[in-house]
């Protein structure tokens, strides 16, 4: 078990780039071209979608009109106030907050108990736990419909968020990275008679911090990115979230009493929350993401 | 003997997995039961539940409109799943032979992985829309008549291909990390024996991701059959002619269009049991995985 660590600093290392490669060839330029065909490819679709939020209107006729325009903050003032894009985006920002520091709390809680203490059945607990892994949302979606109208949670934040605070994923991940602190720095805290509590906040979680930012931004990109469950149990604008308020946008487009620049400027503001976490925190969540592989 | 397993009050066990247990059985297999429970009956809004045995199953079994949404969600798993691992291999094989600008080409293909599904679609709606999409052009130019609002295999295509543009990032996260694990000495073997390029792509590498590209196979599956919900809602509506109606959207409208609870239960069953199988498979495949890292 003592391997995963190694395995997984291998692993980080590789993707930083940090081998030590001796390679014998040199950068063949046919491959940067290739690469670069495939990166505009991948990035296309968005680049269009911000040139066209900065517009009067969202006809593209030419590659011309691919350029930024001059009605970027008008756009987006009219998104977020008009279209209510502000408030969507803060039911959002709340929901996945709210998920997240859920999630981390109870799932290190779990964890601990099941790494740490000397008690039966935990592992039968453990596997309780991982089968939940089968009870994706989509299978469930009906009766948690019924059981949200039957506790009056219908249309709230707590509906968005309570349904999601147990995971799997996030115990296993915590579980896998607790066994591979090793025993000797348990150990020592046991002989120096520290307590559970204190054992958490000044043993566990000083040394859990990449993995617990990994985490959180796999988990805030999970919550965020909710479309399905919001667009069922959700039912005012005033407690939507962004993903469904796109769709809201969506039916104003095709139904021809709204412009798609304004339609662009509210897809860019819901992919930036995500985009800009993943972008800065990337390094602890690539590594969280090969304890997960593991 | 060295032990993690450093306290043992069963009390504090218990109060630290309660939290997790709590909301695992009340959100996560009560609902499971419930729908379960629901698939025996005949329910919808307002009205009393008649227990009608197998009848939603028998339903299910003979009516050709969910035998169709069965094909279509199996084929369109298919050519996502078979689209995605083939971009994303390709492109982490690229990524992997340049030495300069690795970092950014990375990151230029794996954002992705941060993408809401529902701006995805609302971007896709843009770029390919009959009448004023960016690309309309450029693909009628080569002579094809982009109609998908009418025509069923276009509209098909349309959503896999946005569908498969946002699970690359998530793909070469993991296939970059599996392909730099491979032995520097393998690929100067290769290079000495003249096994250059693609061949050494196809004979070398692809052999020892093995398990990773299994394990992304089932991942990819899963999410091409769930994942996907947001495209669909907001690319065709399950249309044009049920051609796009895959497994999920067909729920979703037995329960919240036609509201019956009974049938969508069944069929919320069917789909757990599709989970179930996938994440079996995905087990087994999994086991041998963690031997193979060594």
């Amino acid at each position: 078990m003592v391997g995963v660590l190694q395995y997984a600093k291998q692993r980080v290392d590789a993707l930083r780039g940090n081998y030590e490669t001796q390679r014998i060839h040199e950068d063949d330029l046919g491959t940067h071209f290739q690469l670069l065909l495939l990166v505009v490819a991948v990035v296309f679709p968005i680049a269009v979608a911000l040139a066209v939020s900065t517009k009067q209107s969202g006809v593209v006729t030419s590659v011309v009109d691919l350029l930024p325009g001059g009605y970027a903050v008008e756009n987006y003032r009219e998104v977020l106030v008009d279209y209510q894009f502000g408030r969507f985006m803060w039911n959002s920002l709340a929901m996945s907050v709210v998920i997240v520091v859920g999630k981390l709390i109870i799932s290190v809680f779990a964890a601990m108990a099941i790494v740490y203490y000397r008690v039966p059945y935990k592992d039968l607990v453990f596997l309780f736990i991982l089968f939940t892994l089968l009870l994706p949302v989509p299978v469930r979606f009906i009766p948690l419909f019924q059981l949200m109208n039957d506790l009056g949670w219908s249309n709230t934040i707590l509906a968005i968020t309570v349904p999601y605070l147990a995971s799997a994923t996030t115990v296993f991940i915590l579980r896998q990275h607790f066994l591979s602190i090793p025993t000797s720095i348990v150990e020592t805290a046991k002989l120096d008679g520290v307590g559970p509590l204190k054992f958490m906040l000044f043993v566990l979680l000083p040394m859990s911090k990449g993995v617990l930012v990994g985490v959180s931004i796999i988990m805030f990109v999970y919550a965020w990115n909710q479309y399905l469950w919001p667009l069922i149990i959700i039912d005012s604008e005033a407690n939507q979230v962004a993903q469904v308020g796109l769709q809201l946008l969506q039916g104003d487009v095709q139904g021809g009493q709204l412009s798609w620049s304004l339609v662009m400027a509210g897809s860019t503001l819901t992919l930036l929350p995500p985009l800009l976490l993943m972008i800065v925190f990337r390094k602890p969540l690539l590594e969280t993401f090969s304890i997960q592989q593991k | 003997m060295s032990t993690r397993e450093i306290f043992d009050s069963r009390i504090e066990s218990g109060l630290l997995l309660l939290p997790t247990l709590l909301v695992t059985v009340v959100f996560l297999y009560y609902p499971t039961a419930l729908a379960f429970r629901t698939s025996f009956f005949d329910s919808s809004f307002g009205r009393a539940e008649v227990f009608v045995g197998l009848e939603n199953y028998v339903e299910l079994l003979t009516s050709s409109g969910y035998h169709q949404s069965i094909i279509i969600s199996v084929v369109f798993a298919a050519v996502v799943v078979v689209g995605v691992v083939v971009v994303s291999l390709y492109l982490t094989f690229l990524i992997h032979e340049v030495d300069t600008g690795q970092g950014l080409y990375l990151i230029s293909v794996i954002w992705p992985y941060a993408l809401p599904p529902a701006v995805g679609a609302l971007v896709f709606l843009f770029i390919t829309h009959p009448t004023l999409g960016v690309l309309t052009g450029p693909i009628e130019s080569l002579g094809v008549e982009v109609d998908w609002f009418n025509n069923g295999s276009q509209a098909f295509v349309v959503v896999a291909l946005a569908a498969i543009w946002k699970q690359i990032g998530y793909n070469v996260i993991f296939m970059i990390a599996a392909m730099n694990n491979v032995p520097d000495t393998l690929t100067e073997t290769a290079e000495l024996d003249g096994v250059g390029g693609l061949r050494r792509l196809v004979s070398v590498y692809i052999p020892i991701m093995t398990p990773t590209i299994f394990f992304l196979v089932i991942i990819n599956t899963i999410y091409a059959f769930f994942g996907t919900f947001a495209f669909v809602d907001l690319l065709t509506s399950g249309g044009p002619s049920n051609a796009t109606n895959i497994l999920i959207f067909n729920l979703y409208q037995e329960g919240f269009s036609f509201f019956n609870f009974g049938i969508a239960s069944a069929k919320s069953v069917v789909l757990f049991v599709i989970v179930g199988v996938l994440m079996f498979v995905q087990f087994q495949i999994t086991d041998k995985y963690s031997y193979y890292g060594g």
